[in-house]
């Protein structure tokens, strides 16, 4: 799937820790979100499987995917399916941001930062087209390899089971890291009861350790 | 030399395999060894439903793929093709060797180098040949760069056919943003046998591309796409297999001669386009061409080459090259094609630069960046062989001559690598002065480029500019033999042409008089300096008189965009009185070059730097810890000292001093770590306090940071790994960097570093943001 979904600027800012800011700074990263626009196009792939519970974790037999681990446990246990996605910018953005790291600096920082609320958006967006399909269904936070105990060596195998190599050119290297650079894969959990917000907050962040607005005392919002 | 190739090709293998209980997870290859007959049975249905080629099941079966599996690529491979060859037996069908994609990301999008591409493949190649493929079919590709990877490889291995198609999505390009037009240019020159699309799209979708793609080859084209999309609930495709082979009669119309189908068709599909009968489509003549992945240029219409990158007489060029800079190259590159250049030569010979790894260097780092096609120009063949290798498209190369010895050198390799090629009209007695002559060597160039087997469209011929003011009546000279290889050859003419007016006052004026005659006598591709407005507005003016720019549209808009208040290209505007300082803290970077060529009439270059630019970057990375600016504008301010920084290393090197040096560092992002903006942003700052950085770039081993620090004696090192999976690379190389006899301070920073961590793996230092890494850096060098 592909969608024209817009680069979301006031998420952009607050990755640049310039939340709310407006004047120069607002019309960067604006300007910057009209050039991705019209030069990259965020995609995305998805596909269900059914879950089993083993000894070593959860199972997604489907897939061939086994999920280790307490994250997984415990965001999983009330559903009997879930859904592996696979989004990215594209390496169109990689490259669109390589020139401006010659051209201008500054702007490639403002592009990095509205790729990565991009990416996020095009997540929702994946997120809704699921929510849609599955209605009467409740769905989980969504969360990755990398959360948590998931661990990021389970990138390659998320990949092969989404085909994401041939449906949207995502691979992952040595160090289990997506390129293009732009890329995240996700799962979100199906159930038949509501599902709470389990994965919110600075507990279940990896950047907790260095975060400015921790720091400072306050939060990202997320 | 037409092959035999043949005409009707199998189905989704994947798909089958799935349907017939092959287990989630399972890598498929390892079934030719633990369930030969799985796979058998599925080729054999293809054979029956008409299949006159089958692809083996060795998609995947590469080195990288394999890693896991316990098998080997020659065990995996060999047991696929002896698979197929029994199943293809039964009707004397042909058995391909199926080649995809390796995995991972080749430079520069990815870290794995080009050469070590083209071994992994060739193991594959190889073992292919050896079980006996018929052919080898390259699919499903992407990335121009691998895909030429791919071929290059086969045809070094073996004298198989090899079809190749790639992917495109709805976009009409590949993920990598190759477009068909490009990928068909490309791997013509490269000697595929035939080209085509397969995979990622339905038939119908397929219909624009096939159709590009049949409008850039004189070869067969391919069409093997899906059934449609998978649906993502229940894995079921959306086109059967009626609705397939109407829609592969349209792209038969299209131009695809080749057929069968990708994920999601099964032997029902072949059958039923076995049954099909299929229109033929017309050849409309291809023309010549050159080009990049992304962007494909037609020879067809007055084509700017940019001269810029090229040492002879530009000092700052030259003093990038010795110190392996190719940021700066790029940033030529850039401006050249902001400023409407349709091709770039790239000249990086100079005393003391080994060309053979610079120039391939520069078009990897350009290539990164910059869309346009590239003209490789060197005299040196080793150089030459190792750029067009890792050259991603159809590249130009200047050049070859009449001599003997560059026409054996030089030709072989235009032919391999399926390049352009500009010829000059010279030979063992130099440049000749007569019009005939010159002419008589372009026939020449071109018979014996024609014998070595390339195209007539990509031979081009320079019939050499001399300078007026010495032989005056050389002028005249060369306009004659570029009417006369015009017309008498029909090839594309290329000329440098500043070169005539040199010696003389008002230069321009007889650059663009000459400029104008050339284009008259039928000069299509001009060597020039796109950045000169005179130059490119004659040459917007002479495509409006050939018609060639329709409506005078082009012609119209540049001039539109020309106003007497026409804004500044950095986009912002300075009022009139402004201090260099401010004009730093406000990011205006064209306002402060030109503040600082102001200031160095009056003013020493040093102490601009400690009273001036210094205070400035200082008051701005001061005011972002505050939280009153942010990273961009703390950027933009460091760019602007940067645009006066050149300035003063402009004034530095014309007086034969060295520039501001406040001290080397190194700085590189680890082994495994591909996500390097964080380190990129804290170069630019570091650049402009004065610092010079030898940036080492992303995923670099610590063996190599290690020598650089050895062989350069660096005393600090600075390393930024993102994830936590790299951290362990991180810390290996900071004790390598330990280890030595002098060690160096090391400092070390990215979004998973901590200060504890730091210490915990013995750098010196935890830079937690860019103005960290600026005071660290200040520390170690100033004390």
């Amino acid at each position: 799937m592909n969608g024209s979904i817009r680069v979301p600027v006031d998420e952009a800012l607050r990755y640049m820790r310039a939340a709310g800011a407006e004047g120069e700074i607002r019309r960067m990263a604006e300007e910057t979100a009209e050039t991705l626009e019209s030069r990259v196009t965020p995609r995305w792939t998805w596909r269900t499987c059914r879950i089993e519970r083993g000894r070593e974790g959860i199972a997604l037999p489907e897939a061939g995917l086994t999920l280790p681990g307490t994250l997984a446990e415990k965001m999983l246990a009330e559903c009997d399916a879930a859904a592996l996605l696979a989004v990215t910018l594209g390496a169109g953005f990689d490259r669109l941001e390589k020139e401006w790291e010659t051209r201008d600096m500054a702007r490639a920082a403002v592009m990095d930062a509205c790729g990565s609320a991009w990416t996020e958006a095009a997540c929702d967006a994946a997120e809704e087209e699921i929510r849609q399909r599955f209605q009467g269904k409740y769905l989980t936070d969504r969360f990755s390899p990398g959360y948590g105990d998931l661990p990021l060596s389970l990138q390659a195998d998320f990949l092969r089971a989404l085909d994401a190599g041939k449906r949207l050119g995502v691979t992952a290297n040595q160090s289990f890291l997506l390129l293009p650079c732009k890329s995240v894969t996700a799962i979100i959990g199906l159930a038949d009861i509501p599902q709470g917000a389990k994965i919110r907050g600075c507990a279940c962040c990896g950047l907790r350790e260095n975060c400015e607005y921790r720091k400072r005392g306050k939060t990202c919002g997320t | 030399m037409e092959r035999k190739l043949p005409v009707l090709l199998d189905g989704a293998m994947g798909t089958m395999l799935q349907r017939s209980g092959m287990k989630p997870g399972t890598i498929p290859e390892t079934l030719n060894i633990t369930a030969p007959e799985m796979v058998a049975e599925v080729q054999r249905a293809y054979i029956r439903a008409g299949s006159r080629a089958i692809y083996a099941n060795t998609f995947g079966a590469n080195g990288l793929k394999l890693k896991d599996t316990g098998y080997t690529v020659k065990e995996i491979v060999s047991a696929g093709v002896r698979i197929a060859k029994e199943c293809a037996a039964e009707t004397g069908a042909m058995a391909g060797l199926d080649v995809g994609p390796l995995g991972v990301m080749v430079e520069p999008l990815g870290s794995l180098p080009f050469e070590e591409a083209v071994r992994l493949y060739r193991e594959v190649m190889k073992a292919g040949a050896d079980a006996g493929a018929d052919l080898i079919a390259i699919e499903t590709m992407s990335d121009l760069t691998e895909t030429r990877a791919a071929v290059i490889a086969a045809k070094e291995t073996t004298d198989l056919p090899v079809l190749v198609t790639m992917s495109f999505d709805s976009t009409g390009r590949t993920f990598t943003g190759c477009t068909p037009a490009s990928m068909a240019r490309t791997l013509e020159g490269l000697g595929a046998d035939a080209v085509g699309v397969n995979c990622s799209l339905g038939p119908k979708e397929m219909i624009p591309i096939i159709r590009e793609i049949r409008a850039n080859t004189t070869l067969p084209v391919i069409a093997k796409p899906n059934a449609g999309l998978p649906d993502p609930v229940t894995g079921k495709y959306g086109v059967n297999a009626e609705e397939f082979a109407a829609a592969m009669q349209e792209l038969a119309a299209a131009g695809a001669e080749i057929r069968g189908g990708c994920c999601g068709t099964d032997p029902t599909f072949i059958e039923t386009l076995a049954k099909t009968v299929f229109p033929a489509a017309e050849r409309p003549p291809v023309g010549g061409a050159v080009c990049s992945g992304p962007v494909c240029v037609r020879t067809d219409g007055i084509r700017v080459i940019g001269e810029r990158i090229n040492p002879t007489g530009k000092k700052r060029l030259q003093q990038a090259l010795l110190e392996d800079d190719t940021d700066y190259l790029v940033e030529m590159a850039i401006r050249q094609a902001d400023a409407g250049a349709d091709l770039l030569d790239v000249n990086v010979g100079y005393p003391g630069v080994d060309e053979v790894t610079m120039l391939p260097k520069a078009v990897k780092a350009i290539q990164a960046a910059v869309d346009l096609p590239l003209q490789l120009d060197t005299t040196n063949p080793e150089a030459l062989e190792a750029a067009l290798r890792v050259y991603s498209g159809k590249a130009a190369v200047n050049s070859v001559n009449g001599k003997e010895e560059s026409l054996r050198t030089v030709l072989p390799l235009v032919k391999k690598y399926g390049a352009a090629v500009v010829g000059l009209t010279l030979d063992e007695n130099g440049i000749p002065d007569t019009a005939e002559k010159r002419f008589a060597i372009a026939e020449k160039i071109l018979n014996r480029a024609l014998a070595a087997g390339i195209p007539r469209e990509d031979v081009w011929i320079d019939c050499l500019t001399l300078t007026v003011s010495a032989q005056q009546e050389q002028a005249r000279e060369t306009l004659k033999a570029v009417r006369m290889v015009t017309e008498k050859l029909g090839l594309r003419t290329v000329l440098g042409v500043s070169n005539i007016s040199f010696g003389l006052p008002s230069r321009m004026t007889v650059t663009t008089a000459f400029l104008a005659s050339a284009l008259e006598a039928g000069l299509t591709m001009p060597i020039v300096n796109p950045n000169t407005k005179e130059i490119m507005d004659l040459i917007a003016a002479r495509r409006v008189l050939t018609g060639e720019d329709r409506e005078c549209r082009a012609y119209v808009e540049r001039f539109a965009e020309e106003s007497p208040e026409n804004r500044p290209a950095d986009g912002k505007t300075a009022p009139a009185e402004m201090t260099l300082g401010e004009a730093i803290r406000r990011g205006l970077r064209n306002e402060a070059g030109k503040l600082t060529v102001r200031a160095l009439q009056t003013r020493k270059e040093m102490e601009l730097v400690e009273q001036e630019l210094i205070p400035a970057l200082e008051q701005t990375g001061e005011k972002y810890e505050q939280g009153k600016v942010f990273l961009p504008q703390l950027l933009s301010a460091a760019q602007a000292a940067q645009a006066a920084f050149e300035e003063i290393r402009g004034s530095l090197l014309k007086k034969g001093e060295k520039g501001a040096d406040r001290g080397t560092l190194i700085m590189a992002t680890v082994q495994g770590d591909i996500h390097d903006i964080g380190k990129n942003i804290v170069i630019t700052v570091l650049e402009n306090y004065g610092y010079r950085v030898r940036d080492l770039g992303r995923d670099v081993p610590p063996e190599t940071i290690v020598k650089e620090t050895q062989e350069k004696g660096i005393r600090l090192v600075g390393l930024s790994a993102l994830m936590t999976t790299t951290l362990p690379a991180m810390a290996e190389t900071v004790r390598r960097l330990k280890m030595l006899d002098n060690p160096p301070q090391v400092m070390v920073g990215g979004a998973v570093v901590t200060e504890d961590y730091a210490r915990s793996i013995g750098a010196d230092y935890y830079a937690k943001d860019v103005r960290d890494a600026v005071k660290i850096t200040s520390r170690v060098f100033n004390g």
